[in-house]
């Protein structure tokens, strides 16, 4: 009786023990804005490090992936430990609610200060911008987002709903900010019959299959379906492009802290990073190498944008969207 | 009818415990999220606020969604009418040949779920079309696929919706007596003649009852309006549900129940109106043969077969072979040839991505086992019903149909509303558990499943179980002697037919899937969405062997059911008509007995 009393509490003491010798394990929750191609192998290169964590992702839209978020705190039954999702913005949302927990540990020594949260909340991984594609079938080429409302364009432009897409909703905060006139640019575009659907994917699908000759759209899909024979062509606008950076962060309702943070070492680390460039992306990580299609990291123009503000409106931005669109 | 109305009372006494089971079911699955509905919509933020729902009801996209889903629906019925009715005339009164293949085929085309009829029917036209472009025949880049938008709603919620039509009328001209063609035949009227003096009147309200329902489903469609109609901002009112919850979450959830109300009042007043049309038989069919192919077609017998065979062609051959060319094209928009062919999408579906293996094994473990927890159910649910209740089973019946005729995406939403806080007592929540899927598909073919074992109750011999009363046998001891072998091969064909529906659904759990619990509907939809088409046809495909192989199942226990437990049957068998005048059977039940893939098909 008495051997048991003392024994069992030592074997319990010596489980994590047990654990920590073999690495981390158990299950982890990502819940991600990633295609699902790309973030199925970021899981695996991640597994590859670290056999004992059982990864299990969910994907959509950043929107959504918010939607069904909120929804699950409100249940009380958070599913995510992780979030990898398209913008910063949200990411300031959720540690202003307080839903996050921070990585201070995170080794971000390679990153140029900006590129994380200063306490160390969310990190960015990558740069994505958004820019225009076009079908090479088309005889217009546009170079800049005014071209987007010239009559040879008309019917022809499919965009990303900021309903559905992270990355449309911080590119309509930063082209309102920056073009004359606001939403007045949307507006105009409404009136060349540019249609809002989906997310950057269907955007991509319309492009390349032909249905629209025009789209605004993420730059890695088209150039990495270009470099596969797709009959689409990427470009950054001369007034700039908008960009978000694609952050990773822990929910603070995580039940496997230490495997939420084995994944965000891993996003920041050499090998994360170029799997980034491998799969396309431009690495946040400013010595990695761009992927092939793309300028140099110094000549991509990025536009400037109010984070506060887009905070502040999102819920309006996406409404005022709605309402010209028909959403 | 005496002495069964003195046989009722007889058994009736005793089996609360069924009773209580039977209320249980019709409270917790229909009551009680319709209740919850209710409130949400009217008492927004917990005080009575009308004025918050009319707020919901007329903005601006409200108005814009509900004209979008009145035009499609009723549209799209004008289609649907036409080729459902033509197809059980031919079908049912012509000599042409391979009509039971052919109504199979016919059926399995409404069996297949809606969004991958819709996937296969936008993969089937535009620029980018994979047939189009392996026959050359694609137009050219930046012409619109004209499957998106309004006409293609229309035109592939009319196909789709056909095959109900069909299953509505075919079941009707089975009500009508032998009888009346022969005495036409007699007084000299040529088949025509027939049809149009003496069929189509007895067949009118049939008619009315499956164009309402051909409306309903129409309206409360998700899948269709979902692919078609969305990437072109084109929506219906389940689609703008859909799109306003996962967009902005549960913070509007108030505005969202008003909208699922409205839809939901539509489809109930549609359907209680077609279910009290069918109901009302002016024709009994007790000691007389039912109708029974009399027209030859001589040499007419060809143009009907090649029509049936273009119907066929369009609802089931043309979108099966668009998504096999999508399928095994590498890339959505390339031509299909010898150099192109490919297996990767099949592979990275089936092995390579974990989401998709694991939507496969849900849909199988959820739909699986609620059919598997519904045909346990159905045995006693439908002897409580037929033996125990009395008048009260009309009111059950009509209250089970409930949370089938609600348009999918309403039920879900009303099981947000219930299981989203935690449960009382319990504190658990079933939110973003698999627990939230299965009670939805419990709730929603719970009816499906039931029709074949009410229709079997309908066929035991009451004499038989009085026997065994007298005789001292209780009541489990003669439920599970007398009436579980009778009605064991119903209950099993009502859990196939509510898998057959669970398997690939869609409108449903888009609403309550989580990480871990997604379900294959769910997968394809995302796929499409993301862009990833040729995925996504992949997966299509695979859905159409399983539901092929599960009606396949149904079809070969087709000869231990009860007539007309499944809807493509359409040749009466006449061992089967002795049997039941040797067992002084009752009369053919109502409606109730037939099994009919109604609204909720969606």
């Amino acid at each position: 009786m008495s051997m048991k009393r003392i024994l069992l509490p030592m074997l319990v003491a010596l489980v994590p023990a047990f654990a920590q010798a073999e690495g981390i394990s158990g299950n982890l929750v990502l819940y991600t804005s990633q295609p699902n191609t790309d973030a199925q192998q970021t899981v695996d290169a991640f597994k590859a490090k670290h056999p004992g964590i059982n990864v299990t992702f969910v994907r959509d839209g950043t929107p959504k992936i918010l939607a069904k978020l909120s929804a699950e705190f409100e249940a009380g039954q958070p599913q995510a430990d992780v979030l990898l999702i398209a913008d910063s913005v949200t990411m300031e949302g959720l540690k202003k609610e307080d839903r996050l927990l921070a990585h201070e540990k995170a080794d971000v020594s390679a990153y140029p200060a900006g590129t994380h949260d200063p306490q160390k909340f969310w990190f960015a991984t990558k740069l994505i911008t958004t820019g225009i594609a076009y079908n090479t079938k088309a005889t217009f080429k546009p170079s800049s987002w005014q071209d987007l409302t010239r009559p040879e364009v008309k019917g022809q432009l499919v965009m990303p709903s900021p309903l559905t897409s992270g990355a449309a909703l911080i590119h309509a905060a930063t082209l309102t900010g920056n073009m004359d006139g606001g939403w007045d640019y949307y507006e105009a575009l409404k009136d060349n019959d540019a249609v809002a659907g989906g997310g950057n994917g269907d955007v991509l699908k319309q492009v390349a299959g032909g249905q629209k000759l025009y789209g605004v759209i993420v730059d890695y899909m088209p150039i990495r379906e270009k470099a596969k024979g797709a009959p689409v062509e990427f470009v950054f606008p001369k007034e700039g492009v908008s960009a978000v950076s694609e952050p990773v962060a822990i929910l603070k309702n995580t039940k496997n802290p230490d495997a939420a943070r084995a994944f965000v070492d891993f996003l920041l680390s050499q090998e994360g990073q170029e799997l980034a460039l491998k799969q396309g992306y431009i690495a946040a990580h400013p010595a990695v190498a761009l992927p092939a299609g793309y300028p140099a990291r110094e000549q991509i123009k990025v536009m400037s944008f109010d984070a506060a503000k887009a905070l502040a409106d999102e819920t309006k931005n996406k409404a005022a969207f709605a309402d010209i669109f028909g959403q | 009818m005496r002495h069964r109305a003195q046989s009722r009372s007889f058994l009736e006494r005793g089996g609360f415990g069924l009773l209580a089971l039977v209320a249980l079911l019709v409270f917790a699955f229909d009551v009680l999220p319709a209740l919850r509905l209710l409130i949400a919509a009217l008492f927004p933020g917990g005080a009575f606020n009308p004025d918050a729902m009319l707020a919901a009801l007329s903005s601006r996209s409200a108005v814009k969604a509900s004209r979008a889903t009145l035009e499609t629906a009723f549209l799209s019925t004008l289609l649907a009418l036409p080729l459902g009715t033509l197809m059980a005339l031919v079908l049912g009164i012509t000599d042409i040949r391979r009509r039971r293949i052919a109504s199979f085929l016919f059926v399995l085309s409404v069996m297949i779920s809606p969004q991958v009829i819709a996937l296969a029917f936008l993969h089937l036209a535009g620029p980018a079309s994979p047939i189009l472009n392996t026959l050359g025949l694609a137009p050219e880049a930046g012409s619109a696929n004209p499957m998106l938008g309004r006409g293609g709603i229309i035109l592939v919620l009319g196909l789709h919706h056909a095959p109900l039509v069909y299953v509505v009328m075919s079941a009707g001209l089975k009500r009508i007596p032998l009888a009346v063609v022969e005495a036409a035949r007699i007084d000299g009227a040529r088949p025509l003649g027939i049809l149009a003096d003496h069929l189509m009147p007895l067949l009118r309200p049939h008619l009315i009852g499956a164009a309402l329902l051909a409306f309903v489903a129409g309206i409360g469609n998700f899948g269709i309006p979902a692919l078609l109609g969305a990437p072109v901002n084109y929506l219906t009112l389940p689609v703008l549900i859909y799109r306003r919850l996962s967009s902005f979450g549960t913070g509007m959830i108030g505005d969202i129940s008003a909208l699922g109300l409205l839809v939901a009042a539509i489809a109930l007043v549609c359907v209680a109106t077609s279910q009290f049309l069918t109901r009302k038989d002016a024709v009994h069919l007790d000691d007389d043969g039912p109708l029974k192919p009399f027209w030859s077609l001589g040499r007419a017998r060809i143009a009907a077969e090649i029509f049936v065979g273009l119907v066929l062609a369009a609802t089931l051959l043309l979108p099966i072979l668009s998504l096999t060319a999508s399928a095994l094209v590498p890339s959505y928009g390339m031509p299909l040839s010898w150099e192109t062919i490919t297996l990767d999408n099949f592979v990275e579906v089936l092995a390579r991505q974990d989401v998709t293996i694991r939507a496969f094994t849900n849909s199988l473990l959820y739909a699986g086992g609620a059919a598997l927890a519904l045909a346990l159910l159905v045995v006693p649910v439908a002897y409580g019903l037929v033996r125990l209740m009395g008048r009260w089973r009309i009111l059950a019946v009509s209250l089970v149909e409930i949370a089938y005729v609600l348009p999918g995406i309403v039920l879900a939403i009303a099981c947000i509303l219930l299981f989203l806080k935690p449960l009382p007592l319990v504190r658990v929540s079933l939110y973003a558990t698999p627990w939230i899927i299965v009670f939805a598909y419990l709730a929603r073919f719970l009816p499906v499943a039931l029709k074949p074992a009410l229709a079997g109750m309908a066929q035991i011999d009451v004499a038989q179980e009085e026997a065994a009363a007298i005789d001292g046998a209780r009541l489990a001891q003669r439920l599970f002697g007398i009436v579980l072998p009778s009605l064991l091969p119903a209950a099993v064909a009502g859990g196939l037919m509510a898998f057959l529906l669970a398997f690939s659904e869609l409108t449903v759990s888009a609403l309550l899937w989580s990480a871990g619990t997604e379900t294959i509907g769910v997968v394809l939809y995302n796929l499409e969405e993301a862009g990833l088409a040729s995925q996504a046809s992949a997966v299509a495909i695979v859905i159409v062997a399983v539901v092929t192989v599960a009606m396949l199942v149904l079809d070969a226990l087709g000869k231990y059911l009860p007539e007309g437990a499944l809807p493509w049957q359409c040749e009466p068998r006449a061992e089967e008509h002795v049997r039941r005048h040797a067992l002084h059977a009752p009369a053919r039940a109502p409606a109730v007995g037939r099994l009919e893939p109604k609204p909720a098909l969606s």
